[in-house]
């Protein structure tokens, strides 16, 4: 099968600084990776590339066959097809929670008004916030936030969904609220690539985990050989911290 | 005290409406149709230019720096003066004095309003832009729909204090024969000849109403905003933003 996303051959500088180094990597339709690795690492510089908020200096990202840095690549039908969760959430905090979600199913997507509230609010529901239509972002909690943000970029109904450390923002006893919605999405079969530091989040739902340092994917294994067994001694110190805490 | 309502219910027609009908409108309300106006062109071209000085683009970002810059270093009597000699010269005909005020304050207040502008701008957390485009907005409908709303409702008060400037900055206009309130002002005083202070005075309290009025209206409009929103407009826990978030130069 072909896969959903293919990254081949990545290079991205930050001036000097080389960020990912030939970053070779395959998602497949409904699979849910899970990239983790020490802070610094490109974890992050990785997923922003997916959708183009990061530029990149060589190699070439397909999705869906599309060469989301071609030059003539439909940059925003593109991203409108790709969910992307922030760590900062970025609710906009001049409209409801309502009017959130709705934005862009009706300004992107030119979906009618009505029959974008209808999906809106099931999908609110979905993420346990439909009770909060009204209210604005500042006045809902982290982890609340969160979840209209994953409300909102599903509203988009995009095939795949990115998420940038979603829960590194929320307070403790916030992380369980998004990581459990996260969890629904992946038992429905959404195909998702996850950046985080919640490692029973990664054993428990990923399929796949990229382990990355210093902007290199430097193993690919399931969960089960990711935490028993790492091939790579970079992993194998990694887990090995993991466990003294 | 007395004087002033003698001089208001013996001129009051002079300084509302000018000469008008026998002459040209003047007075009162060709003060705020010269405002009126000047802000209804100035505050979307101030939009314009402060996208253009924050663009990647060179082409546009350099003119638009120049134009505020060489706008903000020169007293707005001789941008007036230069309208005034130039522009004829230009376009070969002459213009009104009404045109002439209404260029020179569309040309001035355009590039002080787009600075502020351009502060609303570059004072929301990068991740809203970012937030937008992500969801498959293109430049313009994440400027219109997120950027613009948040960022010109965070700078309304230095707006509203450059539109009061726009109703001060016309009576500037009375040296190249505008007629508009204090040109008015000046037809009585020239007339009674012994009241200069009740005159001016009545003109002072006119331009306070106004240009208070609008302070006020403003301040009304924002706190009604604010109220909606309940206090917290949420910014704060969007600039929580990590750095990485905040690069701004994305590829369009």
């Amino acid at each position: 099968m072909k896969p959903m996303i293919t990254f081949s051959n990545i290079d991205k500088w930050y001036g000097e600084y080389r960020a990912l180094t030939t970053i070779n990597a395959e998602i497949s339709k409904g699979e849910v990776v899970v990239v983790c690795g020490p802070s610094g690492s490109g974890k992050s510089t990785l997923i922003r590339t997916v959708n183009r908020l990061e530029a990149i200096q060589g190699g070439q990202i397909l999705f869906e066959g599309h060469d989301i840095h071609g030059t003539d690549a439909n940059v925003n039908r593109l991203r409108s097809r790709i969910g992307f969760v922030f760590q900062s959430f970025n609710l906009f905090p001049h409209l409801s929670v309502l009017d959130n979600v709705v934005l862009s199913p009706t300004k992107v997507k030119g979906i009618k008004g009505s029959a974008a509230k209808k999906q809106a609010m099931e999908l609110l529901d979905r993420v346990g916030m439909a009770h909060k239509a009204g209210a604005y972002p500042g006045q809902l909690s982290g982890g609340q936030q969160q979840r209209v943000a994953i409300a909102r970029a599903l509203a988009m109904e995009p095939p795949v969904m990115l998420f940038d450390e979603p829960t590194s923002a929320l307070d403790p006893e916030m992380v369980g609220e998004v990581l459990s919605v996260m969890r629904g999405l992946a038992k429905e079969g959404m195909t998702m690539m996850c950046v985080t530091h919640e490692m029973n989040f990664a054993r428990e739902v990923a399929d796949t985990i990229w382990f990355m340092d210093a902007g290199q994917i430097l193993e690919k294994a399931t969960p089960e050989v990711f935490f028993s067994e790492p091939s790579h001694p970079r992993a194998q110190r990694f887990i090995s911290d993991l466990r003294s805490h | 005290m007395f004087d002033v309502f003698t001089i208001l219910r013996g001129n009051w027609e002079l300084l509302l409406i000018g000469q008008y009908p026998s002459g040209p409108m003047g007075g009162l309300v060709n003060t705020l149709m010269l405002s009126a106006l000047a802000l209804v062109i100035a505050f979307p071209l101030s939009i314009l230019l402060a996208m253009a000085r924050i663009s990647p683009f060179r082409a546009l970002r350099y003119p638009a720096f120049v134009w505020v810059y060489v706008l903000r270093g020169i007293p707005l009597l001789l941008v007036i003066f230069w309208t005034y000699f130039l522009v004829p010269v230009l376009i070969g005909h002459n213009i009104s004095a009404f045109t002439t005020m209404l260029c020179t304050l569309v040309i001035y207040q355009s590039a002080y309003l787009s600075e502020i502008v351009r502060g609303g701008i570059q004072a929301l957390p990068g991740g809203q832009y970012e937030a937008a485009r992500a969801l498959g907005m293109g430049y313009w409908r994440a400027m219109s729909y997120v950027i613009l709303p948040q960022a010109l409702y965070n700078a309304l008060p230095s707006l509203i204090s450059q539109f009061v400037s726009i109703i001060k900055e016309t009576t500037l206009g009375y040296i190249i024969n505008l007629q508009e309130l204090t040109f008015s002002a000046n037809q009585v005083n020239n007339q009674l000849l012994t009241k200069p202070f009740q005159v001016y005075f009545i003109l002072a309290i006119s331009y306070f109403c106004i240009c208070y009025s609008l302070t006020r209206l403003a301040g009304a409009v924002e706190h009604r905003i604010e109220r909606k929103r309940k206090g917290d407009n949420g910014s704060a826990s969007a600039a929580k933003a990590i750095p990485e978030l905040v690069s701004t130069d994305l590829p369009r």
